[in-house]
């Protein structure tokens, strides 16, 4: 840190300059794979049809479940690896690599076996009906099977950005669009491989770059690279990394408990299109969402070392920088929402009753946008300054809080709309909470100084 | 003897460890640092005194910790760089006595030093224990706590330190495979064993004093 010289630009530089120059990259990394979520949604709407977009829905919870448990691995031995790598312990930052690789590995197909093992019973239980089955199945065997590689690729991510190249895994990242953007039509379109064509145009992007992240970590000139002796399980490391990776995998677990739910509730009141329009509305809406977690990434460093070196002007000026672009970022969302939603929907597929379906969707779950960007921000905020239980509460407070008893509650008076409608509700609600802890935390430090 | 060198004491609560340090250190004419590691720390980062000490040889990694903790983000997998995190605030601090023991001599009494100091090739590590009785009594005079109490709370120091010192290190605490000299300072007595250690050391690194 202090050979890059970046605690004393954090404490002096710019804020607006710091903040963009922090953010940047990461929301590019981030939007990277929301854009492909995008696109590749919309190829298998048109190319494929609106029961395909549906059962497409369906998968989303078991897909980033799948990847949920990659990064269990991966945040964990990316901690571990930085810390290695600052005390100059290279054979133990050499054994990390090894034991991500052979956990990911032992993860990975353990997951393939159960999920194939159980695909129907698995997809019904997450609301597939007798026509989104199919598509979801034919989906989902090919994801499966290409799971070890997807767990791989995001753990070398990760330990590609702990050994100090974050710019090699945006291009991975990047890469793995382009070539899923390249693939996906032809496969799609050219060879009539339908659904599972989109599922292998995803799985070989990630093999290919998974062979560059491969040859990067075989390179005999670095410190850290692939050898014999580093594979042999360590106990420390393999129990270190899993309890620094259990939170963020609670938390990601949470959300995919909480969408299947959504699709349960939009199947019970709605139909197998009602999850169709929540996959278009959810796709949409996540691109947002990833450019502001982008940009609270960026506040992260400053706001973190402003705080530890009380310069809490400068903290302050980061949050609200972060919070005007987050809000204006939402606040476009919003506008596309409220304005152009026959637009939108059109996009993902000709289908007039689908596209009838998520106009709706859009207006109601977009409504209040413009608040939300306060409440990531917010919560974020609090992880920044090391306050990671105000930042958990805040989390949970969404989805636990609110949205989920909404989600059961609501349908049962006011139908489907019930279930679009607990979104905004929610959201206003923990913007709320975000507002009087933000309040609360100002006041105390006030009394303090 | 010029050459720099550098002694690392791993220690017991109440074992006597830092009253043996500060002993050593001025009878060899060298530095020492115990607390003040983390003032320098402070000075250097920019970053408050109160974080260091918050996180100063202490840390659990099980599950709870990991769930309300300083690691990294709590959404996908991106990593982000906390700088108030626990292993960014380590680093701090052993960047710090890497520094130090580069321009000088010095004693420094725990914080991972003899793992900091892996790649110094003049460091000695030790480790000091002391009969439980001693340390009970030690520190409840000390801390002002009942005998019982102060059992109670070495027993929990001891831990937090363990967990520490393995965590950051990669070593066991306390193990003696981890340090070149262990030594229970209740056979000779504090300043007796100070001596001790000392003929160890000029042993070490030739006369001096």
């Amino acid at each position: 840190m202090k050979s890059k010289g970046s605690p004393l630009a954090l404490g002096t530089g710019n804020v607006w300059k710091l903040l963009l120059q922090y953010a940047i990259p990461s929301v590019i990394a981030m939007t990277a794979t929301s854009l492909y979520n995008i696109i590749d949604s919309v190829f298998i709407g048109q190319g494929v049809g609106a029961l395909a977009i549906s059962g497409l829905a369906i998968t989303f919870p078991l897909m980033n479940l799948g990847a949920a448990f990659g990064s269990l691995v991966g945040v964990g031995a990316a901690t571990l690896m930085s810390l290695r790598l600052g005390q100059k312990d290279y054979s133990t930052a050499n054994n990390i690599l090894g034991n991500v690789f052979v956990l990911n590995l032992i993860f990975g197909i353990a997951y393939t076996i159960i999920v194939l093992l159980f695909l129907d019973p698995i997809l019904a239980f997450f609301g597939a009906s007798a026509d989104t089955l199919p598509y979801a199945h034919e989906y989902m065997v090919v994801i499966s099977l290409g799971n070890v590689v997807t767990h791989l690729y995001l753990g070398l991510n990760a330990l590609l950005r702990a050994t100090g190249n974050p710019q090699k895994s945006m291009i991975a990242t990047i890469i793995s669009v382009i070539i899923n953007l390249i693939l996906a039509p032809l496969f799609i379109y050219g060879f009539n491989w339908g659904i599972r064509g989109a599922a292998l145009a995803t799985v070989i992007a990630q093999s290919t770059m998974l062979l560059w992240q491969i040859k990067l970590f075989s390179n005999k000139q670095n410190f850290i690279h692939l050898q014999k002796g580093i594979f042999r399980l360590k106990r420390r490391i393999v129990t270190d990394s899993l309890a620094i990776g259990l939170a963020p995998f609670l938390m990601n677990a949470v959300s995919c408990v909480i969408v299947i739910l959504i699709n349960k509730g939009l199947i019970k009141y709605g139909g197998d299109l009602e999850v169709g329009a929540y996959g278009i509305v959810n796709r949409v809406a996540f691109l947002f969402v990833m450019i502001v977690m982008g940009l609270t990434q960026g506040m992260q460093p400053i706001a973190g070392y402003n705080f530890g070196a009380n310069q809490i002007d400068r903290v302050n000026k980061a949050l609200k920088y972060t919070i005007l672009l987050a809000t204006c970022v939402m606040t476009a969302g919003f506008l596309i929402g409220e304005f152009f939603p026959h637009a939108v929907a059109s996009i993902f597929t000709k289908d007039k009753t689908l596209i009838e379906l998520a106009v709706p969707g859009l207006r109601i779950v977009f409504l209040f946008f413009p608040i939300i960007g306060f409440q990531m921000v917010t919560g974020n905020f609090f992880q920044s300054i090391g306050m990671a239980k105000k930042a958990i509460f805040l989390s949970l407070s969404r989805q636990l809080l609110f949205l989920l008893p909404f989600m059961i509650i609501f349908p049962k008076f006011f139908g489907v709309s019930g279930v679009w409608y607990s979104f905004p509700v929610a959201d206003s609600l923990s913007s709320i909470i975000a507002a009087v802890m933000l309040i609360k935390h100002y006041r105390k430090s006030v009394i303090k100084l | 003897m010029d050459e720099k060198f550098s002694i690392s004491i791993g220690r017991q609560l109440g074992s006597g460890g830092r009253v043996i340090g500060e002993k050593l250190a001025s009878q060899l004419g060298i530095s020492f640092f115990d607390k003040e590691l983390i003032q320098i720390a402070s000075q250097e980062s920019g970053l408050g005194k109160e974080f260091f000490e918050q996180v100063d040889e202490k840390t659990s990694h099980s599950i709870f910790s990991g769930l309300f903790g300083l690691h990294s983000a709590y959404t996908n997998d991106i990593y982000s760089n906390s700088y108030l995190s626990n292993e960014t605030l380590f680093k701090i601090q052993s960047d710090v006595i890497r520094e130090l023991a580069e321009k000088q001599s010095c004693i420094f009494v725990g914080r991972c030093a003899d793992y900091v100091l892996k790649d110094h090739s003049r460091c000695l590590n030790l480790f000091i224990t002391a009969d439980m009785n001693d340390r009970v009594k030690r520190i409840a005079e000390i801390q002002k706590m009942t005998e019982n109490k102060a059992k109670d709370y070495i027993e929990k120091m001891d831990k937090k330190r363990a967990s520490y010192y393995n965590y950051f290190s990669n070593k066991v605490w306390g193990a003696a495979g981890s340090y070149h000299l262990c030594i229970n300072s209740s056979v000779l007595g504090i300043d007796e064993t100070a001596t001790y250690i000392r003929q160890f050391v000029e042993k070490r690194f030739g006369q001096m004093g």
